[in-house]
C-alpha cells in the first residue's frame, strides 16, 4: 500500500514537472537571468564559487561553466546514486530545474555577455603583493601628480595664504599665527620648509593622534552602566602623540600596540602602547560571563584586524562571512592569538598593571601556557565545536607564520601576529595605513571604505597609485609618516582650490580643530601637554533628566578648561554635547572616518553655546590688546587671525558698520560662526 | 521685472545660498515678490511644496523596528508550522548563521483574531491587537539581503549599498516641509545609543545636506542651545546673525554648488526660527495625564520609547514632515533579532514598543490627524520559521509582515501571504521599493518622476526601471 502511494506520487510528480517544462519551453524559452542564474546561486555557488571552489569549479555565472563538464553537470544533477548526485545537500533539484539545465545547455548555454563575475577572492586586488608600478610618463616629477595627471596640466594652486592655512590646519590642527603669516609674507619661505616645521612640533602630534585614536576606539571610560573611567589609560594617548611626534616607523608602531609587552626589548613605553588591545568598552557586571570574555576578544579582534588590515573579520564570530573570503576557522584562529589575555581587575573595580613604578592600563599575559580555543557554534559561548590554533587568516598566506612561546611569561602569539602584520609581504597593512593618511589630507581615500579593504569595500580609484604609495612608504621613507605627509602635501594635487574637480575635497574641520581654531584665534589656548584628561563644562539642561549624579562630572577650570581638545575625557556614556553634534567618532567601535552631518542643532551649539561666547569675549579683549582702538586694526587683525587673510573692501566696509552699530564682541562671534572657519579652502 | 537682480541670482549658483540671500535682499527691499518667488523654486528649499498631484497625507512617522521583527510570532499566524514543529523543513531554507537546524519551530505563543476585521494577531501585542481595525498589515513584504546593514538600507534608501539618501530625505526634497521653524526631518533614539549603522541611517547621501535626518534629545532637553548662553537683545541676535548670513553669502559665490555651505547657511536660519518654536512644540508637560498614560510615560518599560512616540505626534501635528523614531537598545541595539532565547527576549521588546506605538495610531486618531499621516511600523527583515540553536530564529530576507496605518492605507486590512510556514512570500508579494512607491503616492509625489541627478543619472528612490518598483493600489483606501 505504502510503495503504491509512493509510486503514484512519483508518477504524479514526473506527470506535472513534464506538463510544466513542457507549458514553459512551449511558451516561453529558457531565461538565463530568470531560470539559470538564480538556480546556479542558490544551489552551486555556495560550493562552486567566489569564495570556495571544490574541485577547482565555478558555478556561480555562465560565463565560468566549462563547456567540456555541460554533459557532466546534467548527469550528476539527475543521478540516482546519492554519491555522485550534485548538490550533495539539500533536496535535490527539481524535475522542472533539471529540464531548465538541459534546455540551457542543448542551447550552447547562454549568457549576457555584459555578465558581472565577481573575482576570485585569492585574486583581489588587495590580497596581491605590493609592486612598485613604474611611474608614468608625465611632465610633472612629482611621483603623486604623475600618476593623477600624467601629460595633463596640474591644477592651479591656491593662493598662498589659503595654502599656509590649510597647511597648518592639516597638519597640526592650529591657524598660522600672525608671526607665522608675516615670517611666510615677507621671507618667501618655502612649502617645503613649513612643512618640515610643522612636522617638527608636537602640535603635530596632538593633531595626528586624534586620527589615530578614532581608529582604535579610544575613550576614557568603559561604558556600559557605571562607565567607570579607565585608570591611567591617558598614557596610552601621550604614547601616540610622542609616537608621532617622534616619527616612530609605523611598522614598529604596530608591534608595540599589538605586544609591546612580549618584545625581547619591551620598555615602560611598549608596555603602554599595548593598552590599544584594552580600549573597547567594559561591562564590569555581565549578565552572561562567559559571553562577556568573549565580546571582550571580539573587540581585539575585530579592531586589530580592522585598524591594520582593513578587514571586517568580526562578522565571523557567528557565520562564515558571507561576503568575504574569512570563516569562523579564521576569526577563532585570531581568538585564539588574543585568549591567552587576562583582564587585572577586582569585582567591578578595573585595575591597571604595574610596570615598574608606573601604572599602566593593558591586559596582562602571565604564563606560557595558552588556554584552548574552540570554535564557538554560531558564537555561542557554550556551544564550542572545533579546537583552533592560533593563526592568520588562510586567504592572505600561503605559509602560517610559527606562533612560538616566548619565554615562561607569555605565549609569544601576538608578537607573531604584530610581526607578521608590519611584515612588508603583507600585502594590506602598508596600503590600509597610507589610504588612511591619504584621506586625512584629501578628505576622500585612494579607497573609500579606508578600514574595508576586502570584497565588499570599495575599490582604489587610482590603484598604481596606491601601491606606488605603499611600495615608497615600506622602501624608500622606511615606514617613516613624516616623509608620507611631506611627499603628499608638496604634489600639485594637494595644492590645488578645492572644488568639484579636484583631487582634494572640500570638508568640514573636526570638532576638535574647530574648537582648538576657536581657542588659538581667541589666545586662550593653553599648550599644556599630556597627563590625565579635563572635564569640559556641560550645559545643566544636557544632564538634566540625568538621575544618576554619579555620572556628571565637576568641570575644570581654567586654565586647564582650555586645554587641546585631544585631552578631552571621552565618556562613552556621555559626550560632551557640542563634540557629539559636531559628529565625534563613536567610541565603540573602530572608526575609519568620521561622518559630516550638517544639521541645525550644530548652528545653535556655535553660534549661542557658552564656548564660543566665551572665546568671543576673549577675542575682542585680544583684538583691542594687540590692535588698540582702531577699528579698521581690528577688523584686519581678527580676518587675519582667523581667516589667514586681509578682508575684501566689501567685507570691511560691513565689518567697520557691524562693530559701530552693535559691538566688537559681536563681531567676533560673527568671525568664529564663519562658514570659511570651518570649511578651510 | 529685475533682470540684472535676477541674473545675479541666478548667477551665484541657484542653490538656497540663493534662497537665503533672497531672503536678505528682499528683507532690503532690494527684489521684488515674484524674482523672490522665482529663487524659491530652487531644489534644496525647506518652503513647503505641492508634489505631483495632490496627496492625501502629509507626513510619514516610520517607526523603525530594526532587527528583524519575527512575523510568525507576531502577525503571522502558520497553524501548520505549529502543528508540523520539530518536524525538518522539507526544502533547504536560506540561512544567515551556523547552528540553524533545518526543523520547523511553532510559535511558542497563542494568536487570537481581533477588532471588526477580525487580524490575527500574537499575544504580545495586546495594544496593537487593539488598533487593529486601523492597521493595514502587509504579510507579504520581501527584501534583498539577509545581513542587517545592507536590509536596513534597502529599507532606508531602496538599495542595500551605502552613500543614497534616506527615504525622508527624499520626501523633504520633493515636498519641504510645513513648519519652517522646525527640520523636516527629525529622528529620534533611544538616549542610550545608537542602533544599527548610526548616523548613516538618516544620511540624505548625495541629495542637499539640507535633507538630512537631524537628531533631537528624548531625554532631558530635546535641542540645547536654543537661546544664547550669555544675555543678547533679541534685536542683536537677530542683527548678528544676518551679518553672518551676509558675510557667508559673499563666501558662497565662490564656492557655489556647494551643498554643505548652502546648508549650514540655512541651518543658522532655521535654528533661529526653532528657538521661537522647538521649546514649546516638544514641551509634554503641556499633555494631559491621560494621554501621557495612553504612551506609557508613567511605567519605566514604556516610558523612553513612549517618550519618543509622543514627541512624533507632537512633531508632526506642528507641521515637521518626517519623523523617524527608533526603540530601545535592550536587549541589544538591533532589539528584534532574536536569534536565542526568543520567547523572553520578544516578549521583552514587544513590552516595551508594543504600547507606545498603538498609542500614536490611537492618539493621531482620537486628533483628526491619522488621515493626514503616515504610521509605518516595520523592521528590515523577518525570521525564519526553523530552529536556530534550541530557540532562536534566523534572519530571513523572503518573507516579513509592515504595519501601515493612516494617510489614507486601508484599515483594518490584510494584505498578502506567506507560504504555509511563514518562509517566503507568495501572494501578491510587495518590495521594499514597491513600499516606497506607495508611501510616495500617498504623499502626493509620483516615484517615476521625482528624480535627483547624480553622476549624470536621473537617480530615484525607488529606481523604477531596476527594481519594477509599483504603486501597490491594493494596500490604499
Amino acid at each position: 500500500m505504502k510503495h503504491m502511494a509512493k509510486a503514484i506520487l512519483v508518477l504524479l510528480a514526473l506527470l506535472v514537472s513534464w506538463c510544466g517544462s513542457a507549458t514553459r519551453t512551449f511558451a516561453a524559452p529558457i531565461d538565463y537571468e530568470r531560470d539559470i542564474k538564480p538556480l546556479l546561486k542558490q544551489r552551486c555557488a555556495s560550493c562552486h564559487g567566489a569564495l570556495k571552489q571544490e574541485a577547482d569549479l565555478r558555478l556561480d555565472a555562465g560565463a565560468l561553466v566549462p563547456p567540456e563538464i555541460r554533459s557532466e553537470i546534467l548527469k550528476r544533477v539527475a543521478s540516482n546514486d546519492e554519491s555522485e548526485r550534485m548538490p550533495p545537500e539539500g533536496p535535490r533539484l527539481t524535475a522542472e530545474q533539471i529540464a531548465a539545465l538541459r534546455e540551457w545547455i542543448a542551447a550552447d548555454a547562454p549568457f549576457p555577455e555584459n555578465e558581472i563575475v565577481p573575482t576570485k577572492p585569492a585574486e583581489h586586488w588587495s590580497f596581491q603583493p605590493v609592486k612598485r608600478p613604474l611611474l608614468p610618463t608625465s611632465k610633472h616629477e612629482h611621483p603623486i601628480d604623475a600618476f593623477l595627471f600624467g601629460q595633463r596640466d596640474a591644477p592651479p594652486r591656491v593662493t598662498a595664504e589659503a595654502l599656509l592655512r590649510r597647511v597648518h590646519l592639516d597638519l597640526i590642527g592650529l591657524p598660522p599665527t600672525i608671526a607665522e603669516q608675516d615670517a611666510f609674507a615677507t621671507e618667501g619661505k618655502l612649502l617645503e620648509s613649513i612643512i618640515d616645521g610643522l612636522l617638527a612640533r608636537p602640535e603635530y602630534g596632538e593633531r595626528w593622534a586624534r586620527h589615530w585614536l578614532d581608529v582604535a576606539r579610544y575613550a576614557d571610560s568603559n561604558g556600559y552602566e557605571r562607565d567607570a573611567e579607565k585608570p591611567f589609560v591617558w598614557r596610552y594617548r601621550d604614547y601616540v602623540i610622542e609616537a608621532l611626534n617622534n616619527d616612530k616607523p609605523f611598522d614598529r608602531f604596530i608591534v608595540e600596540q599589538i605586544a609591546g609587552d612580549e618584545l625581547p626589548d619591551a620598555s615602560l613605553e611598549t608596555n603602554i602602547a599595548a593598552g590599544f588591545l584594552r580600549l573597547g568598552a567594559w561591562d564590569d557586571q555581565p549578565g552572561d560571563p562567559a559571553t562577556d570574555r568573549y565580546d571582550q576578544l571580539d573587540d581585539v579582534v575585530s579592531t586589530t584586524s580592522q585598524a591594520f588590515l582593513g578587514l571586517t573579520i568580526g562578522c565571523a564570530r557567528c557565520h562564515d562571512h558571507k561576503l568575504e573570503p574569512l570563516s569562523t576557522r579564521d576569526y577563532y584562529s585570531l581568538v585564539a592569538v588574543f585568549n591567552p589575555l587576562q583582564r587585572p581587575h577586582s569585582g567591578i573595580t578595573d585595575l591597571a598593571v604595574k610596570v615598574g613604578e608606573t601604572d599602566v592600563y593593558a591586559w596582562r599575559e602571565t604564563s606560557a601556557n595558552a588556554p584552548a580555543t574552540h570554535i564557538l557554534i554560531r558564537g555561542s559561548a557554550t556551544r564550542p565545536g572545533e579546537r583552533v590554533e592560533p593563526a592568520v587568516p588562510a586567504i592572505l598566506v600561503q605559509q602560517q607564520p610559527a606562533f612560538a612561546p616566548n619565554g615562561e611569561k607569555s605565549t609569544g602569539r601576538r608578537l607573531a601576529l604584530a610581526k607578521w602584520i608590519a611584515d612588508e609581504n603583507n600585502p594590506l597593512t602598508a596600503r590600509v595605513i597610507v589610504n588612511r593618511v591619504w584621506q586625512q589630507h584629501f578628505g576622500e581615500g585612494i579607497v573609500s571604505t579606508a578600514s574595508d579593504f576586502g570584497l565588499m569595500g570599495a575599490r582604489p580609484t587610482h590603484p598604481e597609485l596606491l601601491d606606488w604609495l605603499a611600495h615608497w612608504f615600506m622602501h624608500d621613507a622606511q615606514w617613516s609618516l613624516k616623509r608620507l605627509h611631506r611627499l603628499m602635501l608638496t604634489s600639485r594635487a594637494w595644492q590645488a582650490p578645492k572644488n568639484a574637480e579636484s583631487v582634494v575635497r572640500y570638508r568640514r574641520l573636526e570638532v576638535e580643530a574647530i574648537r582648538d581654531s576657536m581657542l588659538a584665534v581667541s589666545g586662550r589656548l593653553n599648550p599644556k601637554r599630556f597627563g590625565p584628561s579635563f572635564r569640559p563644562a556641560i550645559p545643566l539642561a544636557a544632564i538634566e533628566a540625568n538621575s544618576d549624579k554619579e555620572k556628571i562630572w565637576t568641570p575644570s577650570e581654567e586654565p586647564e578648561a582650555s586645554r587641546r581638545s585631544i585631552y578631552v575625557f571621552i565618556k562613552r556614556g556621555l559626550i560632551v554635547p557640542m563634540f557629539e553634534t559636531l559628529d565625534i567618532a563613536d567610541a565603540n567601535s573602530s572608526c575609519q572616518q568620521r561622518q559630516v552631518t550638517t544639521v541645525a542643532p550644530q548652528a545653535l551649539t556655535l553660534f549661542n553655546g557658552e564656548f564660543t561666547q566665551q572665546q568671543s569675549r576673549t577675542l575682542a579683549e585680544r583684538l583691542r590688546r594687540e590692535a588698540g582702538d582702531d577699528v579698521d586694526r581690528q577688523i584686519s587683525l581678527a580676518w587675519r587671525l582667523a581667516l589667514c587673510r586681509e578682508p575684501s573692501e566689501v567685507e570691511r566696509t560691513k565689518l567697520r558698520e557691524f562693530i559701530e552699530r552693535e559691538s566688537l564682541e559681536a563681531c567676533c562671534r560673527v568671525v568664529l560662526n564663519l562658514n570659511e572657519f570651518v570649511y578651510p579652502e | 521685472m529685475h533682470p540684472t537682480r535676477r541674473a545675479m541670482l541666478q548667477s551665484i549658483g541657484g542653490g538656497f545660498g540663493t534662497v537665503v540671500l533672497a531672503g536678505l535682499l528682499e528683507h532690503a527691499g532690494l527684489l521684488n515678490t515674484a524674482a523672490a518667488a522665482d529663487a524659491r523654486a530652487g531644489g534644496n528649499s525647506l518652503k513647503p511644496r505641492q508634489g505631483h498631484f495632490p496627496g492625501k497625507a502629509k507626513a510619514v512617522i516610520q517607526l523603525c523596528q530594526n532587527g528583524g521583527p519575527s512575523q510568525m510570532d507576531l502577525f503571522d499566524n502558520k497553524p501548520e508550522l505549529s502543528k508540523r514543529s520539530g518536524q525538518p523543513h522539507p526544502e533547504e531554507v536560506e540561512v544567515f548563521q551556523l547552528g540553524n537546524k533545518n526543523v520547523l519551530m511553532g510559535t511558542p505563543f497563542q494568536f487570537a483574531k481581533h477588532g471588526q476585521c477580525g487580524m490575527e494577531l500574537s499575544e504580545l501585542i495586546p495594544h496593537l491587537a487593539g488598533v487593529s481595525d486601523d492597521l493595514c498589515l502587509v504579510r507579504s513584504m520581501f527584501t534583498e539581503n539577509n545581513n542587517h546593514p545592507f536590509a536596513l538600507n534597502m529599507l532606508q534608501t531602496g538599495k542595500t549599498f551605502n552613500g543614497r539618501p534616506a527615504m525622508g530625505s527624499w520626501i523633504g526634497y520633493a515636498l519641504g516641509t510645513e513648519n519652517q521653524d522646525l527640520p523636516c526631518y527629525i529622528v529620534l533614539r533611544d538616549p542610550a545609543g545608537y542602533n544599527t549603522s548610526g548616523k548613516m541611517v538618516w544620511s540624505s547621501g548625495w541629495l542637499p545636506a539640507v535633507y538630512q535626518g537631524t537628531e533631537f534629545s528624548s531625554s532631558g532637553t530635546p535641542v540645547l542651545h536654543l537661546n544664547p548662553a550669555r544675555p543678547v537683545t533679541p534685536e542683536s541676535q537677530t542683527r548678528s546673525r544676518r551679518f553672518l548670513q551676509e558675510l557667508n553669502s559673499i563666501h558662497l559665490e565662490q564656492h557655489s554648488g556647494e551643498s554643505e555651505l548652502e546648508a549650514r547657511i540655512q541651518n543658522f536660519e532655521l535654528a533661529a526660527r526653532m528657538q521661537l518654536t522647538a521649546t514649546q512644540v516638544l514641551d509634554l508637560k503641556s499633555e494631559t495625564e491621560s494621554t501621557r498614560k495612553l504612551y506609557g510615560l508613567n511605567s519605566p518599560a514604556t516610558a523612553g520609547y513612549g517618550t519618543r512616540c509622543l514627541m512624533a505626534r507632537r512633531l508632526v501635528e506642528s507641521g515637521v514632515r518626517f519623523v523617524q523614531v527608533f526603540p530601545p537598545l535592550d536587549p541589544s541595539f538591533q532589539p528584534w533579532d532574536n536569534h536565542s532565547n526568543l520567547k523572553n527576549d520578544l516578549r521583552k521588546i514587544c513590552g516595551y514598543v508594543d504600547q507606545p506605538s498603538a498609542a500614536l495610531i490611537t492618539d493621531l486618531k482620537q486628533r483628526g490627524l491619522l488621515d493626514d499621516v503616515i504610521v509605518m511600523w516595520t523592521g528590515e527583515f523577518g525570521r525564519l520559521p526553523i530552529t536556530e540553536g534550541t530557540d532562536g530564529r534566523d534572519h530571513n530576507r523572503h518573507a516579513f509582515s509592515t504595519l501601515m496605518a493612516g494617510g489614507g492605507f486601508k484599515a483594518g486590512h490584510i494584505h498578502g501571504a506567506t507560504d504555509e510556514f511563514g518562509y517566503k512570500s507568495v501572494e501578491n508579494r510587495v518590495s521594499v521599493p514597491d513600499l516606497h512607491a506607495t508611501i510616495l503616492h500617498q504623499l502626493g509625489i509620483d516615484h517615476t518622476k521625482l528624480t535627483f541627478t547624480h553622476s549624470g543619472r536621473p537617480e530615484r528612490l525607488t529606481d523604477p526601471d531596476v527594481t519594477g518598483a509599483r504603486v501597490v493600489e491594493k494596500l490604499l483606501a
